[in-house]
């Protein structure tokens, strides 16, 4: 048989199936909860830590994939969003005491001052501020397109981080915000994950998301069927802000403390491999490049470590793990040039179908 | 057949440059009518098209559709309105499959918001049904419906044009502008084509409009043909008429060899 094992054939209408893909997904997303339960009650501290951030990489992945991969609109902002929605998470939720002792180059402006607020709405405050900035920008940077995106919005990134620098009775400037409470752990960004993927996997089958599809394949085509080009990239634009803004959130209570250098292009840069990797295009493949992204990165670890092979001994080398990486990269695009997934997704049906292929 | 005034131009210029792509065109079209616009390449038919569609502004001049003007509007706006149109070179969304394009020829008129289509509330699902079924006879209509699950770039050439026309059908046109759609066909698909564009006139009450070289399809089909050359207007009229008149041939052959009339315009 000259198909391959992943390659399942004609796979039948998704409307036939629907009952059984809903339970499957409910059944998965349980399995999911009881794996997260499991971790926390049993594994270290460690593995918990990268679990939460492996799962907010993912969240910021298919997040920007929808903008650069579904809409097909490259751009290199979302460094700005993640920085936009930490500071803001973490300026409404420190305390006063706190914010108080860490402002010493220039006071706190005065509201933020008195501020404290639980995570739940400064999460959502950050989201819904950090899809106002999206929205805001997205009016002069969708005049232009290709390469011309990617230079204007790469440009919103770096104003950024020059506003958090240099803004310091919001910010702290370079100092950063420090003392943030460690908020975040596997049910809060589990439960993110789980809504991200909910709401942008139903929004890329829908008919918004054909339509954003089309605006990647034909703008011009997809304009000249009605469908109107700038708005539908504002809408992709603002929802992967959204979910950008609450993972940065959700980050900086994580690793308790931010300052500008965290939010340089080199974000960006990561999350473009891992959707590049993944498949642009596919939210599986951003997934799954995220978890490896992350994990794989933990793992290469050792190859930075000294070494004894064979009586031979390598002093560890900081920073081996990029040039590793570079070659899974450089062996990525030329043996698989659509990523690991190309546009190809996961459902049910799929499995459904391979599994039964393979039955005897 | 024909009834009121569908689509006007009134001294509709474009400029490129130093090309004068259309000069001053003034055309229109009576609702019903099944009309086609010729010339010789370079005439400026596609422009024409291009300004009807809001592709490209025009330089001066006016454009109204159903008594309303839409100089200056987007194209996905004037397609809202009701005018639908197939492109020359085919630009179908080639890494969707064939029913997906179909289908998001119907986005344009969704009435159903994000939310709801992210929520799939009951409003929406009920438009998703129609859609479905809606895609399906257009495909039907237009014989591709086994080819519904390919990915629309795989197709053959002449499939392509008719996945073009079902995906234009699908926004709801009052006004069908075909960009040659019978280029690349064989004879028999060519037959088929000419069948369609008919029955899509007759059955579905479109007026059409089309742009198209094999002189033989125009000539059968088309009850009343402009001809453009130099972006102008040089012959209007029944097929027959304009077959004869001296300016289009001039247009397509070139001054000097006298030509017998009947045969002359031929396949440019």
């Amino acid at each position: 048989m000259s198909r391959r094992w992943y390659e399942a054939g004609p796979l039948p209408a998704a409307h036939t199936t629907r009952r059984r893909d809903t339970r499957l997904t409910i059944l998965a997303s349980l399995a999911a909860a009881g794996g997260l339960w499991l971790l926390q009650a049993f594994a270290g501290g460690y593995v918990v830590h990268m679990t939460c951030v492996a799962a907010l990489f993912a969240v910021l992945a298919v997040s920007y994939n929808l903008i650069n991969g579904v809409a097909g609109q490259f751009s290199l902002e979302p460094n700005a969003f993640v920085a936009c929605g930490a500071y803001v998470t973490a300026l409404l939720t420190l305390s006063p005491a706190e914010k108080a002792a860490s402002f010493i180059l220039e006071p706190i402006i005065w509201p933020l001052s008195v501020i404290s607020i639980p995570l739940l709405p400064a999460l959502l405050i950050a989201g819904l501020l950090t899809a106002l900035m999206g929205f805001l920008m997205g009016f002069p940077v969708f005049r232009v397109r290709g390469d011309y995106l990617a230079i204007v919005t790469l440009g919103f990134g770096e104003v950024i981080r020059v506003v958090a620098n240099n803004a310091q009775a919001v910010t702290n400037g370079p100092l950063g915000l420090k003392g943030i409470p460690h908020l975040t752990d596997l049910w809060w960004t589990g439960g993110l994950l789980a809504l991200t993927l909910f709401i942008i996997v139903r929004l890329v089958n829908s008919s918004y998301g054909r339509a954003l599809k089309a605006v990647r394949e034909d703008e011009v085509a997809a304009e000249a069927m009605g469908i109107n080009a700038f708005w539908h990239k504002m809408l992709a634009f603002t929802t992967s802000a959204f979910f950008e803004g609450v993972a940065g959130g959700l980050l900086a209570h994580l690793i308790t403390t931010i300052s500008p250098s965290l939010f340089t292009f080199f974000l960006t840069f990561n999350l473009l491999i891992i959707i590049v990797v993944g498949g642009l295009g596919s939210n599986t493949g951003a997934f799954l490049a995220a978890l490896l992204f992350t994990y794989g990165g933990e793992w290469l670890r050792v190859v930075e470590e000294p070494l004894n092979l064979f009586g031979l001994h390598i002093p560890g080398i900081p920073g081996m793990r990029m040039v590793f990486f570079s070659l899974i990269l450089v062996a990525v695009m030329i043996f698989m040039r659509q990523g690991l997934l190309g546009r190809r997704e996961f459902s049910w049906r799929w499995l459904w179908a391979v599994l039964d292929q393979r039955r005897p | 057949m024909s009834g009121r005034v569908l689509l006007e131009a009134a001294g509709l210029t474009c400029r490129f440059g130093g090309l004068l792509a259309v000069d001053g065109l003034d055309f229109s079209l009576a609702s019903g009518e099944l009309a086609g616009l010729i010339g010789p390449n370079g005439a400026g038919k596609t422009t024409c098209f291009n300004l009807f569609t809001g592709r490209v502004r025009p330089t001066a001049g006016q454009v109204s559709f159903a008594e309303r003007p839409i100089l200056g509007l987007r194209p996905s706006r004037i397609n809202q309105m009701g005018l639908a149109r197939t492109f020359q070179n085919i630009r179908l969304f080639d890494e969707l499959s064939v029913l997906e394009n179909v289908l998001v020829g119907f986005h344009g008129r969704l009435q159903a918001s994000f939310l709801s289509a992210i929520l799939r509330l009951p409003g929406y699902r009920a438009e998703e049904e129609r859609m479905f079924a809606r895609a399906a006879e257009l495909l039907e209509l237009v014989g591709l419906e086994r080819l519904a699950d390919e990915r629309a770039g795989s197709l053959a050439y002449g499939q392509q044009r008719l996945l073009e026309i079902a995906r234009a059908l699908a926004t709801g046109p009052r006004l069908l502008l075909l960009d040659e759609p019978a280029a690349g066909m064989n004879p028999q698909e060519t037959a088929h084509l000419a069948d369609l564009v008919r029955r899509l006139r007759d059955r579905m009450g479109l007026t059409i409009l089309l742009i198209e070289h094999d002189m033989r399809f125009v000539m059968n089909l088309c009850e009343r043909l402009t001809v453009l050359d130099q972006g102008r207007v040089i012959a209007q009229g029944a097929p027959r008429e304009v077959q004869q008149d001296p300016a289009v041939i001039r247009a397509y052959l070139g001054p000097g060899e006298p030509v017998r009339p009947g045969q002359g315009a031929g396949d440019a």
